[in-house]
């Protein structure tokens, strides 16, 4: 019978469209972020904002140039549009092609480019200016080399179209296969370590919100007076009790696969032996705060206590546990950090995680997590009451 | 006619909360079939007691047997006799009717199949077969009145407590509830049934019990109380709630 209590709230809780949503929608959230953060390969790409005062074929060239490149999208202006947007922060950089580019690049002397940006134009702009630069410079580089091969068989026999095509062949040539070649891997499968704290803490902080929703429920049916119903029927306030403590951790539970079976397949955290034994560390941390949920249901005389009561506690938790960040090996901060389950359910995760240890090896973790849920029942089970003044 | 047999025997019952007398020395039968009302204002300590005899409240003082059972030491036996309808709404109005009155029943010992097939006919009883499946909260408020009522069946009880069942409803869902109640009772059961309605006292009961601050001031057939105080086709049991305690039965 304590089963069938908690497999109706189970029920409850999936047809609860608002906790389903946060149970499964804001993991998925989190997660996108933290994909994009440490997962994904990402790549930079921005637009170039340019101005052309010139308009000849070099000009024309350097646009086309750019905005053949992947990370670059050319957006010309015109002189008085690039500076209004800079005027009002639109754009922090703009590239001006001054008037006679083409011709001095020809004649050898080339004129200089000009980026016009707000303060030191912000990431971004650096960036574009040196792509920009770098691609200026081949050109220029380029068209001296034309210049002196040109120069150097003017008085020979060569025809000069001819020479012309062999520069323009050698030049794409080496624009196809350049000599040297810069390669970009994504550190892909080297995780990244902060993962391996950061996953642990947000599947505890959820699992802690069963805290919130065992106090909750408690106390709400307690005032619609399902509790007392269900005592006329032939249940024991025991078999209640274990129901209740059921109910609380199988929805934990329920949370703990959704996000781990999402973290696993989207962070690729791990393989699935430590996914197994994540699943383990969750059942202790479920049993805790499930545990811990039935106290404060059974303290708190209405609705709103046991949701303040909950949070606050699940928010100490959640920060001087670790979750967020690392509290190190003393200090203050870890001594506070030693009060909190979250503390030790993180570590004996993360170990799992980063380090390879076994379940095995999380004695004190799991000690910890065991002895909060043994003291936390005990205390549920003398504090519950089916009523206010019922048996 | 010959005395019924006695189903519930209560004997002094008393129940203190904080030191105020909720219920005060209350003793009554009811017998096997019949409709017992508690019959009184809000605060008289109806529901104090039928939380008593149903065995969730321990009382202070006193003595109830159900059935030939105590429920004071035999609480397990005597929950297998009763269904209670509390004067709550207690359910779970996420669900559907039929899956509350499937899920009280399989609390109350039934098996998968026998709690299926109890809360299809239940709901045929109250009238509500077509929105089994329906979530409760959609229900209006007549309607969860009778989930309430029929839950309380699902283990077929021999008794069945109504703690004022039909608040704040409308007409006709009140007159359905009547005819399930007499129903119920035609078949053979045995209704404690509480409200501070005289009209619905009057109209369903076999036999009713006045209660204020705690105590009962009268019992007897609603003819007989009336009687007491002139001719029973002219007076309301309003007036004789007045004539035993000065005020009126709907302060
Ligand atoms: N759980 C309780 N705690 C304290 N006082 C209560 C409690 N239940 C009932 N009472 C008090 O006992 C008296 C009888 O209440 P109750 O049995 O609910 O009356 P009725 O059902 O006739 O309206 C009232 O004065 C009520 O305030
Ligand atoms: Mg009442």
């Amino acid at each position: 019978m304590p089963l069938h209590i908690a497999l109706l709230e189970l029920k409850l809780y999936v047809l609860d469209r608002g906790e389903l949503a946060l149970s499964i929608a804001l993991p998925i959230a989190l997660f996108a972020l933290m994909y994009g953060a440490f997962g994904g390969e990402s790549s930079f790409s921005a637009t170039a904002d340019i101005v052309d005062l010139d308009g000849g074929a070099h000009a024309r060239a350097l646009i086309q140039r750019l905005d053949s490149l992947d990370e670059i999208t050319v957006r010309e202006r015109a002189p008085q549009d690039a500076n209004a947007a800079l005027e009002r922060s639109a754009i922090t950089m703009a590239v001006v092609i001054p008037d006679g580019f083409s011709q001095s690049l020809d004649s050898g002397a080339p004129q200089p480019l000009l980026f016009r940006q707000r303060g030191s134009g912000g990431d971004t702009g650096q960036i574009v200016a040196g792509i920009v630069r770098a691609v200026a410079q081949r050109m220029s580089g380029e068209a001296q080399l034309r210049g002196t091969v040109l120069d150097a068989t003017s008085g020979s026999n060569i025809e000069r179209a001819d020479v012309e095509r062999a520069i323009a062949e050698t030049l794409e040539r080496v624009r196809q296969n350049p000599p040297i070649r810069v390669v970009e891997r994504a550190v892909h499968d080297e995780r990244p370590s902060a993962l391996d704290r950061l996953v642990p803490g947000l599947l505890v902080m959820f699992l802690m919100f069963s805290i919130t929703l065992g106090a909750q429920t408690l106390v709400e049916e307690r005032r619609i007076g399902t509790l007392e119903r269900l005592m006329t029927t032939r249940l024991t306030v025991t078999k209640l009790f274990i129901g209740k403590f059921l109910s609380a951790a199988l929805r934990a539970m329920f949370q703990a696969v959704i996000l781990l079976t999402l973290a696993f397949a989207a962070l690729r955290i791990g393989g699935l032996v430590d996914y197994a034994e994540l699943l383990a560390l969750s059942v202790c941390v479920a049993a805790a705060v499930s545990a811990i949920g039935l106290v404060i249901g059974a303290l708190a005389r209405t609705r709103d206590q046991a949701v303040w009561a909950a949070v606050v506690f699940t928010m100490f938790m959640t920060v001087f546990g670790g979750t967020f960040f690392d509290v190190g090996a003393d200090g203050p901060l870890a001594t506070l950090a030693r009060l909190t389950i979250t503390r030790y359910a993180i570590e004996s995760m993360s170990a799992v995680l980063s380090a390879g240890e076994s379940l095995a090896q999380q004695g004190v973790g799991i000690l910890a997590l065991g002895g909060v849920a043994a003291v936390a029942l005990t205390i549920a089970r003398a504090l519950f009451r089916v009523t206010e003044t019922g048996r | 006619m010959t005395a019924a047999q006695d189903f519930l025997t209560a004997s002094s019952l008393h129940k203190a909360f904080d030191g105020a007398q909720a219920v005060d020395g209350v003793s009554f039968t009811i017998r096997q079939g019949e409709i017992f009302g508690l019959l009184g204002p809000n605060g008289a300590g109806k529901t104090t007691t039928i939380r008593m005899l149903s065995t969730v409240l321990q009382a202070d003082a006193g003595d109830v047997t159900i059935g030939g059972f105590s429920v004071g030491r035999q609480g397990d036996e005597v929950r297998r006799l009763i269904g209670v309808c509390p004067q709550e709404l207690a359910l779970y109005p996420e669900l559907s009717a039929s899956d509350n009155m499937i899920f009280f029943g399989r609390m109350a010992g039934l098996s998968g199949r026998e709690a299926k097939a109890a809360a299809r006919q239940n709901l045929e009883t109250v009238g509500l077969a077509d929105r089994a499946k329906d979530k409760v909260d959609k229900f209006s408020g007549g309607m969860k009145r009778r989930v309430n009522i029929a839950i309380a069946l699902m283990n077929r009880p021999r008794m069945l407590f109504l703690d004022e069942p039909t608040v704040g409803i409308d007409p006709q869902s009140r007159n359905h509830i009547f005819e399930t109640v007499e129903s119920l009772r035609d078949g053979g059961m045995t209704v404690l049934y509480t409200t501070h309605y005289m009209e619905e006292a009057d109209r369903l009961c076999d036999r009713i019990g006045i209660m204020d601050h705690g105590r009962l001031i009268s019992l007897g057939a609603p003819r007989e109380l009336k009687a007491r105080i002139g001719d029973p086709d002219q007076v309301t049991l309003e007036s004789v709630f007045l004539d035993l305690t000065g005020r009126s039965l709907r302060d």
